[in-house]
């Protein structure tokens, strides 16, 4: 049975990740010390999870340091990384729209636009033929459009409180975002027996 | 924007240190001989192209390209590729002589990095084409050179997925009801975007057995073991015989081993017109090369043939090749002044026993010690030592 390198994204995604592997038969310890350690191995199934911030296991992944991975949808559109897309986990599940001051139109000339995905705010843009001016930030997106720096903000919704607080309403759903099992091309066909042998038990218990 | 330090170089542009280097004359020395042996002749390119017509045919990514303007305002690119400046070559000039033309290449190629480091933005790609040959023996004799030249180079862990965009296009255009859902589909592929295929099957709508059909396929279909797999998702065509037959010669030549089937293997460039194939090892993250039918591409300048090739990538295959220590043994002769025609004796009879030597006045050292690391073996001719 060959070694397989799992990255996995520390939080609360690690947590329900691992739970699944667990239901889906892998004999993995009830509970994991997840104090600062960034690397946990389990030698009874032949698996080593490295814990990532969540925006880089695809990059981990991409390089073939993890064979596999689990990574959400935003990241995953945001990096454009050169990984396979293997199975929807469907945990963690929301979704990515714009939103604004309500009753409030883009600026003409300029329309500006805040956010942490300047990738996919700039391609739903571009779609829909609008030129718009990205901004972009690293947290507190919602400030944008109260203190006026920008007209829009494109930004995760999970269930629309934070926006809600902030007095702003939801304008476009862009598009929906949960987590992904993704591989690294090369251990996709080096590992192949042992990668297929998990997406398949991990898609039973996803459907 | 940072001004530029003195020590700083172009992104992705490396230096090769001598390790590396001897490394990669190995490897071009192997791949030459070895391709060589197999009727292959080595030709070179120019590194600069015109955007027009290079640029343009070649299958990378315009954002990839390195562009600059020549005196009378042309757009120029570093050749991006090999594939591309051999099939102009061999349209223009070499097809006229010879059919058909079976040529071999060592060369750089450059690919500007948009977003970060972590990638060489020109790397050496070795490879072969062989041009004006449209029957499947011709396919048959890459894969089969790809896999004993990755054996040449002592490699044991490989594999090589094969596909045929001819069948993938049929099993698109069957179960869907439009081109553009096909194409969506073929994108979709071309990203590895298996999550994204099985949403867009859904959101078609199509007859239960259509999406099914689809469904099914994209589950199993990076998994066939043998070409009858696929046989129930595709009415009978020229390209599955072409596979079935292709598959046959492989088994003959005792290389089923090394190959696993991938039908759903999709290039974004659409002069791949028939086989295409990646190839992976064991020991880099990234895919060793890849190859296929091109005849689109040769189409594209003008000529009506087939062509057919891979290309390797050398950057990729160091960090795959088993390392092996030098077999030469390095000896340091250190000479005092007054001695030089003594040392100059002592090193060429060294030399002659095909040792490595190096010659180096005790005048000239700062850190003898330190020096004397270097070598498998240190001579001191010196007044002392002569003595002895």
């Amino acid at each position: 049975m060959s070694h397989l390198t799992i990255a996995m994204p520390k939080g609360r995604i690690f947590e329900e990740a691992y739970q699944m592997l667990i239901e889906a038969g892998f004999n993995l310890p009830e509970e994991v010390e997840m104090s600062r350690k960034l690397m946990i191995e389990i030698p009874e199934e032949q698996i080593r999870f490295i814990l990532a911030k969540p925006t880089d296991v695809p990059v981990y992944v991409e390089h073939g340091v993890a064979d596999i991975g689990i990574a959400g949808k935003d990241t995953l559109l945001e990096l454009r990384r050169n990984v396979h897309e293997l199975l929807d986990l469907k945990i963690s599940q929301c979704y990515i729209a714009s939103a604004g001051l309500p009753n409030t139109q883009m600026n003409e000339i300029a329309p500006r636009i805040a956010t942490k995905y300047p990738n996919i705010a700039m391609n739903y843009y571009k779609e829909i033929g609008e030129q718009v001016e990205i901004i972009e930030l690293n947290g507190s997106i919602e400030l944008a459009p109260m203190i006026g720096l920008a007209d829009r903000i494109v930004d995760i919704v999970s269930t629309g409180r934070t926006l809600k607080e902030n007095g702003l309403v939801e304008y476009e759903r862009i598009t929906d975002v949960s987590s992904r099992l993704i591989a690294n091309p090369v251990s996709y066909r080096m590992k192949s027996a042992r990668i297929q042998e998990l997406v398949s038990r991990l898609k039973k218990i996803v459907s | 924007m940072s001004s530029i330090k003195m020590f700083e170089k172009p992104l992705g542009m490396r230096d090769t240190f001598p390790v590396t280097y001897e490394k990669t004359e190995e490897v071009r020395q192997i791949g030459r001989e070895f391709l060589r042996a197999r009727g292959f002749d080595f030709i070179q390119t120019p590194s600069l192209e015109y955007f027009d017509t290079v640029g343009k045919a070649s299958a990378i990514y315009d954002a990839a390209l390195f562009k600059l303007v020549d005196s009378q305002g042309n757009t120029l690119v570093l050749r991006p590729d090999m594939t591309t400046p051999i099939a102009r070559v061999a349209t223009s000039k070499l097809l006229k002589e010879k059919i058909p033309l079976r040529l071999a290449y060592f060369a750089n190629v450059f690919r500007a990095q948009q977003t970060e480091g972590g990638r060489p933005a020109e790397f050496g790609q070795m490879g072969i084409e062989i041009i004006g040959d449209e029957s499947v023996f011709a396919d048959a004799e890459v894969i089969i050179t790809v896999i004993h030249l990755i054996q040449a180079f002592g490699i044991d862990s490989f594999k090589i997925t094969i596909g045929h965009a001819g069948v993938l296009n049929c099993i698109l255009k069957d179960y869907t009801e439009s081109t553009e859902q096909a194409d969506t589909l073929r994108t979709l592929l071309v990203e590895r975007n298996y999550v994204g295929f099985e949403e867009a099957v859904e959101s078609f709508n199509l007859p239960k057995t259509k999406s099914d059909a689809l469904l099914q396929f994209i589950s199993e279909a990076t998994n066939f073991v043998t070409i009858q797999d696929i046989e129930k998702y595709v009415r009978k065509n020229d390209a599955l015989e072409y596979m079935q037959q292709l598959m046959e010669l492989i088994e003959v030549a005792q290389l089923s081993e090394y190959v696993a089937l991938d039908f759903t293997l999709s290039s974004h460039m659409n002069y791949y017109t028939g086989m295409l194939f990646e190839v992976f090892a064991t020991g880099s993250g990234f895919a060793l090369g890849n190859g296929g039918r091109y005849d689109g591409l040769l189409h594209h300048f003008g000529c009506e043939a087939g062509a057919t090739g891979f290309g390797i990538r050398v950057d990729r295959l160091l960090e795959v090749i088993p390392s092996k220590s030098s077999t030469v043994q390095s000896i340091g002769v250190i000479f005092e002044e007054a001695l030089f025609a003594k040392a100059l004796e002592t090193a060429n009879s060294y030399r002659q026993e095909g040792k490595q030597v190096t010659l180096q006045s005790r005048k000239g050292l700062v850190d003898e010690k330190a020096f004397a690391k270097h070598f498998d073996e240190v001579v001191y001719v010196s007044r002392e030592d002569l003595a002895k």
